[in-house]
C-alpha cells in the first residue's frame, strides 16, 4: 500500500473536514476515523469525505455500508481506492 | 431518555384516499397483495442521467413547467368530499417534506425564473389552495418523514379543543431529481432494490410519489385513530440511538393504548439496515404476536407523505380484509415477526402504523375499526 496515497488521504481528510487542530501527520494509519473520541467524525463528515474522494480519485462508493467499511481508517480507505483503481484499470 | 406518552384522543376518519405509482389506495392495496413492485431502476437525475436507482414516480421524473406534481395533485384532490374547506370551522392542514423543492433544482439547471413560482413551501401550498378553492384557514407542517403524523396530531387537537367541526388533512411528496440526488449522495439510495427488514449485507431504499388526504371528525366512523405518539430521541441527525431506545419509547407509548387488542403493525421499514433492524427488534419485543409489514419495498419511501399514504392503504386493505405482506423482501429477516405474505385482517382488532424521520423522530398511532 503506497505511503504517498495514505499521506494524500490524511491531508484530504484534514482539509475537507476542516480539522484545524489536527495535522495530517498526527493521523495514524489504523486509527478508527469514526466513533473515536479523538476525531469524532460522524455521518455528515462521511458524506463530505465520500463526495470529495469520489471526485478526486474517480472511484465510486456504492452504498452506505461500503462507505462505512472504506472509511474505517486511512489504511482501509487507501486499500479501497487502490483496489477500485485496479478493478477499473 | 424522557419516556414518550400517547395522546388518547379518539377521532374518526370520515374519508381517506391516496395515490401512489400503483394507483389509488384500493388499487395500491390490491397490487401490494399481488406483490407488485412500483419501483424500477431509473437514472437518479432523470433526463440528466446518473446512476440507476429504484424510483416509483408517476410519469417521468423530470422537472417541467408546471411541475409534474401539480396536475397530479389537482386531479387527485378533486376527489375530496365537498365542503367549505379552509373556512373557520373546517381547517385544512397541508403536510409535506419537500413541497416543490425540485423546481429550485430546475431553476439552477435551466435559469428559468418560472420554476421559482413552485419551488418554496409557501408557493406550493398557495398553488394547492387556489387549485382546490380552499379558504385562508390552512396550516402547514413539515418535519421530514413524520410530517403527516404531526398534521394528524394537530388535527386531533383542533377537534378535541372544539376549534373545528371537521379537518381536512392533505399530505404529499413527489420525487424529484433534487431529492433523489440527495439520498443518493448519502449512498442509501443506490443500485439495490429495497428489501425492508431483510438481514443482508447492503441496505438500500427506494423513493416513490405519494399524495393522500383524510377527512377527520369526532363523529362515529368505521375507522378511528385512538392513540398517537410522537417522540424525538435527539441522538443524531442521520442515525438512531444504537440501543433502539427511541423506537422503544414510541412502542411503549402505543402499547399502553393498545391494551388487550390483537394488532398487526405497518412499520416504517425503508430498507436501511440499522434502522430496520432496530425497528423490527424493538417492536418484536413489545408486540411478539403482531405481524410486522412494510410496503416501501414496492412503493418506495414517499417521505413526508408516507404516514397518511400508508394510512389510506391500510384502510383499503382492511376493507378488502387482506393485509399486504412485506413486498420486496424474501428473508431471512431481522425477526420472525416480519410477515412476508399477505394475511387476513379478520384475525386482528387494530393496527399500529409507524413512521420515523431524520433527526431521530419516531411516530406511531393506533388504528381501530368496527
Amino acid at each position: 500500500m503506497s505511503e504517498p496515497l495514505r499521506n494524500r488521504l490524511k491531508k484530504l481528510i484534514v482539509d475537507t473536514l476542516r480539522l484545524d487542530d489536527v495535522a495530517p501527520i498526527d493521523i495514524p494509519d489504523d486509527e478508527p476515523l469514526f466513533g473515536s473520541p479523538r476525531f469524532g467524525l460522524d455521518s455528515i463528515d462521511a458524506l463530505e469525505l465520500v463526495v470529495r474522494i469520489e471526485k478526486e480519485f474517480g472511484v465510486k462508493i456504492g452504498s452506505s455500508e461500503e462507505s462505512r467499511r472504506a472509511l474505517a481508517s486511512v489504511a482501509t480507505l487507501a486499500a479501497y481506492i487502490e483496489s477500485s483503481r485496479r478493478a477499473n484499470a | 431518555m424522557i419516556p414518550a406518552s400517547a395522546e388518547l384522543l379518539d377521532i374518526g376518519i370520515a374519508a381517506a384516499d391516496a395515490m401512489t405509482a400503483l394507483g389509488n389506495a384500493r388499487a395500491t392495496a390490491a397490487a401490494l397483495v399481488e406483490n407488485r413492485l412500483a419501483l424500477r431502476p431509473q437514472p437518479v437525475f432523470g433526463r440528466d442521467g446518473g446512476d440507476p436507482v429504484p424510483l416509483a414516480a408517476i410519469g417521468q421524473l423530470d422537472e417541467s413547467l408546471p411541475p409534474r406534481w401539480l396536475p397530479l395533485a389537482r386531479s387527485f384532490l378533486a376527489g375530496i368530499p365537498a365542503a367549505e374547506w379552509g373556512s373557520g370551522r373546517l381547517p385544512v392542514i397541508v403536510t409535506s417534506s419537500n413541497f416543490g423543492v425540485g423546481s429550485l433544482y430546475a431553476f439552477v439547471r435551466d435559469h428559468d425564473a418560472r420554476h421559482l413560482e413552485h419551488g418554496t413551501p409557501f408557493a406550493a401550498v398557495r398553488l394547492l389552495r387556489s387549485t382546490c378553492g380552499w379558504g385562508d384557514n390552512v396550516t402547514v407542517f413539515s418535519h421530514a418523514c413524520v410530517t403527516a403524523h404531526l398534521g394528524l396530531l394537530h388535527a386531533t387537537r383542533l377537534l378535541h379543543a372544539g376549534l373545528a367541526d371537521r379537518v381536512l388533512l392533505v399530505s404529499f411528496d413527489f420525487v424529484s431529481p433534487f431529492v433523489a440526488g440527495g439520498f443518493h449522495s448519502l449512498k442509501i439510495l443506490n443500485s439495490g432494490m429495497p428489501a425492508p427488514y431483510a438481514k443482508r449485507e447492503i441496505g438500500s431504499i427506494g423513493l416513490g410519489d405519494g399524495i393522500a388526504y383524510a377527512v377527520l371528525s369526532r363523529e362515529h366512523a368505521a375507522f378511528r385513530i385512538t392513540a398517537q405518539a410522537l417522540h424525538n430521541e435527539m441522538f443524531h441527525f442521520t442515525s438512531n440511538e444504537p440501543t433502539g431506545a427511541g423506537f422503544a419509547a414510541c412502542a411503549a407509548a402505543v402499547k399502553f393504548a393498545v391494551g388487550g387488542r390483537r394488532v398487526w403493525i405497518k412499520g416504517h421499514g425503508t430498507g436501511t439496515l440499522e434502522a430496520g433492524r432496530l425497528e423490527a427488534e424493538v417492536f418484536s419485543r413489545a408486540f411478539p404476536a403482531a405481524p410486522l409489514v412494510s410496503w416501501k419495498g414496492s412503493l418506495g419511501h414517499t417521505l413526508g407523505s408516507c404516514g397518511l399514504v400508508e394510512l389510506a392503504i391500510a384502510i383499503a386493505a382492511l376493507q378488502a380484509n387482506v393485509i399486504p405482506g412485506t413486498v420486496g423482501t424474501s428473508g431471512p429477516c431481522f425477526t420472525d415477526t416480519v410477515a412476508l405474505a399477505p394475511f387476513h385482517a379478520s384475525m386482528f382488532d387494530a393496527a399500529i402504523l409507524t413512521s420515523n424521520a431524520f433527526g431521530g423522530a419516531h411516530a406511531a398511532f393506533v388504528l381501530t375499526h368496527d
